[in-house]
């Protein structure tokens, strides 16, 4: 897997640099700013770019923008928004446009290295990531409880890890549910948020989009 | 003195003291119709024709003021703009009881005779002088055969005497300008509780943006310092974890042990980092009080401090708090820019007021404006109504002073 990482904290760049490379995942850039950012996706078109939100010289949501660009201008390459803190509104911004090969992770997350590697390669093999605390922000908001409503706490709680981007069979571990249990709750959310049948996974991510749409 | 006669503030003052006549004029009709609105002021009519002549002043002054400026080269700000809620009879009040317009009128009216002196004296000085000046050029026509000199001599006597005159005609009119410039000053510009209110004005919206910046220069420490050194820390301790589970291998239980040294280390850099940023929210030893703080700081100077206090009582928390982030900021400031091998801190409270001096033998030179974080400086201690002195004239040496008020 080829990785560019754009992230303005040396330390932290050089940590996740090495922590890639031992794992033997090749980093092709390690860049420290949005427009080299754009620059080294252009160049190497890697498979995945892991991307911090705030970087010079706004410090403001720097990355946010270049991540958005890049998957306008590089459809192929996953886009792993890699931050500090979570804002609703970016995931939002993120998934605009699809959600296929995106990720929003909290940057602590890196220290569960199995978890983050595991994500790494769902958001570059084109799934969907979300940190949990995007899902947690989400279903706190109020304004949303009432679409939310309809769904029963279980199905809320199998809505959270589809959000995360789990599968069913994760989810159905994690909650010491059946599988076949899983796939019941799965299929009524999808009733219920008013989803058509598709083919693949997408139905679970336009889940996860209508309630950050909402 | 020889050269006044064709140096450009004299022309200047020549020119403000013709446009007098006009000026003057212009104020009297206005005072004759701000006295027809007060006499018919009694029934309702006279009112809105009032509210306009106190308008009308305001720009009669606004006029004025801009003379004074360009001509009489009188320092003067500009008063408030008008202000007034909306609809008609609010702008009524607002229009009658506007403080900045009734003193325009005032003016208007002082102003008449110093402006009749003014233009008498230029008008008499250069016109007196020219015609004398010229006297061998017209002593032998019959226009004025009283004033004509009888001979050549006396004719000569005459423009030498005009000459004179011209001389001084320039330092005439400048004394003779001299009321009607301390009107224009006095009475055009905004009155003292409106320089007061908007230099407290300033002193707030200085110290909210300070605030601000403050507060974001904390959050970016903490953003891009502390937190990103933490999640390096527990990446590096995620990947001794990993390491850990073949602790049976020589050479992953030797990786992780590197792993572990460096997050020891880490950890060490992220606590000294935070224990920083906390002293520069607030230092512990200020809980003590100044003096306990200001030798704290003094001693961790990278510059010889010699410190002196006498403080019989203590400020309140407040004070004390500015007075410290002031001796800080002016430490760092000496330490960063002036190159100077000693400093001095001197503190003394008197009849209520705390007064702090730092002085330094470096090169001078500081100034609000040249990003040394004297505005900042300024907007706290002004926001408590303190002030502060900066005495840095290049080559040095510096002596600023900050004086703050004992409580608020």
């Amino acid at each position: 897997m080829r990785i560019v990482i754009a992230e303005d904290a040396v330390l932290l760049r050089d940590g996740l640099c090495m922590l890639l490379t031992s794992r033997g995942r090749e980093v092709v850039a390690a860049v420290g700013d949005g427009d080299a950012l754009r620059a080294a996706v252009a160049e190497h078109g890697p498979d995945i770019a892991i991307v911090d939100v705030r970087m010079p010289p706004s410090h403001t949501d720097e990355g946010l923008r270049a991540a958005i660009q890049i998957r306008r201008d590089h459809p192929r390459v996953g886009v792993l928004v890699f931050s500090q803190y979570i804002e609703t509104r970016y995931a939002a911004q993120l998934l605009a446009n699809g959600a296929n090969g995106v990720g929003y992770l909290l940057k602590e997350r890196v220290a569960d290295i199995k978890d983050f590697l595991a994500a790494l390669d769902r958001v570059a093999a084109g799934e969907t990531v979300l940190d949990p605390e995007v899902v947690t922000q989400i279903m706190g908001a109020s304004r949303r409880a009432e679409s939310l409503g309809t769904l029963t706490p279980r199905e809320r709680d199998v809505l959270a890890m589809m959000a995360e981007g789990r599968s069913n069979n994760a989810i159905a571990k994690a909650l010491f549910l059946s599988s076949g249990s899983v796939e019941k709750h799965v299929t009524q959310i999808f009733t219920k948020l008013d989803l058509p049948p598709s083919e693949g996974d997408h139905r679970r991510v336009l889940a996860v989009l209508r309630y950050l749409q909402a | 003195m020889i050269t006044a006669p064709v140096r450009a503030w004299a022309w200047r003052d020549l020119a403000y003291a013709l446009t007098m006549p006009v000026m003057a004029g212009i104020g009297l009709a206005h005072l004759v119709l701000v006295s027809l609105s007060l006499v018919m002021a009694a029934n309702l009519v006279g009112l809105p024709l009032l509210a306009l002549s106190v308008l009308a002043a305001r720009g009669l002054g606004t006029a004025n003021r801009g003379l004074a400026r360009v001509l009489a080269g009188v320092r003067i700000s500009d008063p408030a703009p008008f202000r007034s809620g909306p609809g008609l009879v609010n702008r009524l009040g607002s229009a009658l009881g506007d403080v900045t317009g009734w003193r325009a009128v005032v003016h208007g009216l002082i102003r008449l005779p110093t402006a009749v002196v003014a233009f008498t004296v230029a008008a008499a000085l250069w016109g007196c002088g020219l015609v004398l000046l010229g006297c061998p050029l017209w002593w032998r026509s019959s226009a004025l055969p009283y004033l004509s000199p009888g001979d050549w001599l006396g004719a000569v006597l005459m423009s030498a005497t005009g000459m004179a005159l011209l001389l001084l005609a320039p330092w005439g009119v400048h004394l003779a300008l001299a009321p009607e410039r301390m009107l224009a000053r006095t009475l055009l510009g905004p009155g003292p509780g409106e320089t007061r209110l908007r230099r407290l004005e300033q002193a707030r919206a200085m110290a909210v943006d300070d605030a601000v910046a403050r507060l974001r220069r904390v959050e970016r420490d903490l953003h891009d310092g502390t937190a990103a050194r933490l999640v390096t820390l527990a990446l590096s301790l995620g990947m001794a974890q990993e390491e850990l589970e073949h602790a049976h291998h020589a050479d992953r239980l030797e990786r992780a042990r590197a792993l572990v040294d460096s997050a020891h280390s880490s950890a060490k850099e992220t606590v000294a980092e935070l224990r920083d940023l906390i002293r520069g929210l607030h230092p512990a030893a200020l809980d003590k009080g100044l003096e306990v703080a200001l030798a704290t700081l003094t001693a961790r100077s990278p510059i010889p401090v010699r410190l002196d206090t006498d403080l019989p009582e203590r400020p309140t928390p407040a004070i004390e708090t500015i007075a410290y982030f002031c001796t800080t900021e002016l430490l760092a400031n000496v330490a960063k820019h002036s190159g100077a091998r000693h400093a001095s801190v001197d503190v003394r409270a008197r009849d209520g007021l705390l007064t702090l001096l730092v002085r330094d033998d470096g090169v001078g030179g500081a100034a609000p404006n040249t990003g040394s974080g004297l505005r900042g400086l300024a907007a706290r201690v002004g926001m408590v109504d303190g002030m502060i002195d900066i005495r840095s004239p290049m080559g040095g040496p510096t002596m600023i002073t900050v004086e703050l008020p004992m409580r608020i």
